[in-house]
């Protein structure tokens, strides 16, 4: 035991003075020089200008980027667009600019989110880097700061309240009242297939002051309609060659919940609940988003009259039109024609057993500037009814012309928003 | 032969296309079996020089077959089921029938067996059918209480057209019935054994867009209680398809009707005029 371990501290003894030796004879390697220092970054990254192009709103990954401080961008905090293959990127700010075009602490508004240490600055300095202005959602515009502004505007979804001039006249007695309206409710749409589209108001409701104070409010309207493929209707000829002629038919249904009218003729009212309306709806054309249309819609309601204390049955028939004219929803065009027949009531003096009224309107709303991204828009309205349900009152008709104003919340860019900025749609 | 019986009985018409097709490529019915589908039409009356406004429904059946127990036997089937006219106007009235056919039997050679002696076989020029129909109800509101109801009536007729086609046939033969004619006074019996005369003939265009109809009807009833009557009635039907929705004909139809002793409950003489529009869904050749 002994023995053997004297020879095992011999053995380790001899290898470690052999290991100098074998240094000996091998080459004598310089010593590493420290990596060299990259030379400074001088680069001075240029703000965009107006005449700069624009992020593409494409769903492409926006990179972050430092770059070297800049009087005008001292945080070096950029946003980068890049094309990997042909080594470009477009590149703005990261924070809006002031109106010196300097940096400030606001994150850019509505601009996607940077994902970082995708560019090391080797990386950046391989690319050639253009100034931009970023992405703006559809119907939104960026300018040259950063800054972004709507200018486009879905008015079938909004809450709105406004407020018109409405004087009144009528014609059989040529009266002419002085009114003032007040007007306020909630427009909901949305579409459920690229085919079918919902529409929906709430508490829309006209107030009208002034002389015969009256009001027409709704709880509820409702209504689809879609574009049907299929043919309702094949017609087939036999003079000549046979053919056959394709009807196609779209559509709809319509509904109403909780209609109130209060009528004022001079020192005479009558007060009208429609509880409930279902009409089927015909489009004899709509735009190919659902949104403007021109139909047909008839059914019937089944009404109050509150003034007389009994329920009737009043079948309508209404045309119809509502146009949005320019592609950012600046202007809207409405017209409807609506005929009804109050059946089933009782008798009441002074009035015929089976009254009718006849409505006619036709308006028209342009967005005059935006609050906020919130619009303000004219309305121009005319209107004239033509009723004989009001006892005592002749029969006649009324005629109103209204103009005013309509401040809309919400109003968010249409669903057919363009991606490009106002003027290159 | 039996390439026509085939084609007959699966309903299409040989050397004729009964197919369009749109500028699409979808494919439309052109041909259509006046004989087959559901009747919904309407007609203006003239009888009399008062109008009425009619409406009339029904459902029409038609199927081609071989016979199953005659060699070169064609059964051409006609049924018309649940017939109803209604018309309005100052003469207010109603018909119903519930069943009114011809079961026409077509052979290529027609032949008489006489078994007397040595059996013979001579050539028969006839094809032969059995027209039916069962619970004909007549209601005139205008008359005053009472209807009239033939209960039954049944025809054996020769065709000497002989067609091998369901489109053209002209049948004629004796026919007996039996009615009933109930009035507030009692109700009357009364039958005709096989002393009428039964003509029931049609001519259709191959592709089913013209049909003309004629039915006619002349001979003896007799009372059960005694008495007999003559009687006579016939009417002529054009149709004319104009145009076809969904596939469904839609046609214009011309009737002139004439009766002799035998209108309603008390037996009158009428003539009438009739035009209107029907429509027959499912009624596609």
């Amino acid at each position: 035991m002994l023995v053997s371990a004297v020879t095992l501290g011999c053995a380790l003894l001899l290898g470690q003075v052999e290991e100098p030796e074998a240094s000996a004879e091998a080459p004598v390697e310089q010593a590493p020089e420290p990596p060299a220092e990259p030379e400074p970054w001088d680069f001075q990254m240029a703000v965009p200008t107006a005449a700069s192009p624009r992020f593409p709103y494409d769903g492409v990954q926006i990179r972050c980027l430092a770059l070297p401080p800049t009087p005008a961008v001292p945080s070096g905090q950029w946003r980068a667009r890049c094309d990997d293959a042909k080594k470009e990127c477009l590149v703005s700010p990261a924070q809006v600019l002031d109106s010196q075009g300097h940096e400030t602490d606001q994150p850019l508004p509505r601009a996607d989110w940077c994902v970082s240490r995708v560019m090391t600055p080797e990386t950046t300095r391989q690319y050639r880097l253009v100034p931009a202005i970023a992405e703006a959602p559809p119907g939104w515009y960026r300018d040259e700061r950063g800054r972004v502004l709507q200018y486009n505007f879905d008015l079938h979804r909004r809450v709105y309240v406004g407020g018109a001039w409405a004087p009144r006249w009528l014609r059989e007695t040529d009266r002419l009242d002085e009114r003032a309206r007040v007007d306020f409710g909630v427009e909901l749409e949305w579409p459920e297939k690229p085919d079918r589209l919902h529409r929906m108001t709430l508490l829309d409701t006209e107030l009208y002051l002034g002389d015969a104070p009256s009001y027409d409010a709704t709880l509820l309207r409702y209504d689809f309609r879609s574009q049907n493929n299929a043919p309702l209707f094949r017609v087939t000829t036999f003079y000549g060659r046979p053919r056959r002629f394709d009807v196609y038919a779209n559509l709809g249904f319509w509904m109403e919940v909780l209609h109130g009218e209060q009528v004022r003729r001079e020192d005479v009212h009558a007060d009208f609940l429609n509880v409930a309306a279902t009409h089927v709806t015909l489009d004899l054309w709509h735009s190919e988003d659902l949104v403007s249309y021109v139909r047909v819609r008839a059914g019937p309601s089944l009404e109050r009259d509150r003034t007389n204390g009994f329920y009737t049955l009043v079948p309508a028939a209404v045309l119809e039109g509502d146009f949005t004219l320019d592609r950012d929803g600046f202007h809207h065009v409405r017209f409807g024609a609506e005929a009804q027949k109050v059946l089933l009531a009782e008798s009441v003096e002074g009035r015929p057993l089976r009254p009718e009224r006849l409505r006619l309107r036709a308006g028209y709303e342009f967005i005059l500037l935006a609050i906020n991204d919130q619009p303000v828009s004219v309305t121009l309205d005319g209107r004239g009814t033509w009723r004989d349900d009001v006892a005592n009152a002749p029969a006649g008709w009324e005629w109103s012309a209204q103009a005013g104003l309509r401040f809309s919340l919400w109003a968010p860019a249409r669903r057919s928003a363009p991606v490009s900025a106002p003027g290159k749609g | 032969m039996v390439a026509l019986a085939l084609a007959l009985l699966l309903g299409t018409v040989p050397g004729l296309s009964c197919t369009g097709r749109t500028e699409a490529g979808e494919r439309f019915p052109t041909c259509f079996d006046p004989g087959t589908g559901w009747v919904l039409g309407t007609q203006l009356r003239v009888q009399d020089d008062a109008e009425a406004l009619a409406l009339r429904t029904g459902f029409l059946v038609r199927s081609a077959r071989s016979s199953g127990s005659k060699a070169d036997s064609l059964w051409f089937d006609s049924h018309r089921l649940l017939m109803t006219e209604a018309w309005g106007g100052e003469r207010k009235g109603l018909t119903f029938t519930a069943y009114d056919g011809l079961l026409r039997r077509h052979v290529e050679e027609g032949s008489l067996l006489v078994t007397i002696g040595r059996p013979r076989r001579i050539p028969f020029p006839f094809d032969v059918a059995l027209a039916a129909r069962a619970a004909h109800l007549e209601r005139r509101v205008w008359e005053g209480p009472g209807w009239t109801l033939e209960t039954g009536r049944v025809g054996l007729l020769l065709d000497p057209l002989r067609t091998n086609t369901e489109g053209a046939w002209l049948a004629v033969g004796p026919a007996a019935s039996h009615a009933l004619r109930h009035a507030p006074d009692g109700t009357q019996n009364e039958v005709s054994p096989f002393t009428s005369l039964l003509l029931d003939a049609g001519w259709e265009t191959r592709d089913g867009r013209w049909a003309l109809r004629a039915t006619g009807l002349a001979g003896w009833s007799f009372d059960f209680d005694g008495g007999s009557h003559f009687r006579a009635r016939g009417e002529v039907a054009l149709e004319h398809v104009v145009l076809a929705v969904n596939d469904a004909p839609v046609l214009v139809r011309l009737t002139a009707t004439g009766i002799k002793n035998d209108a309603g409950l008390f037996r009158r003489d009428e003539g009438m005029l009739g035009a209107g529009l029907a429509v027959r869904p499912f009624g596609e050749r």
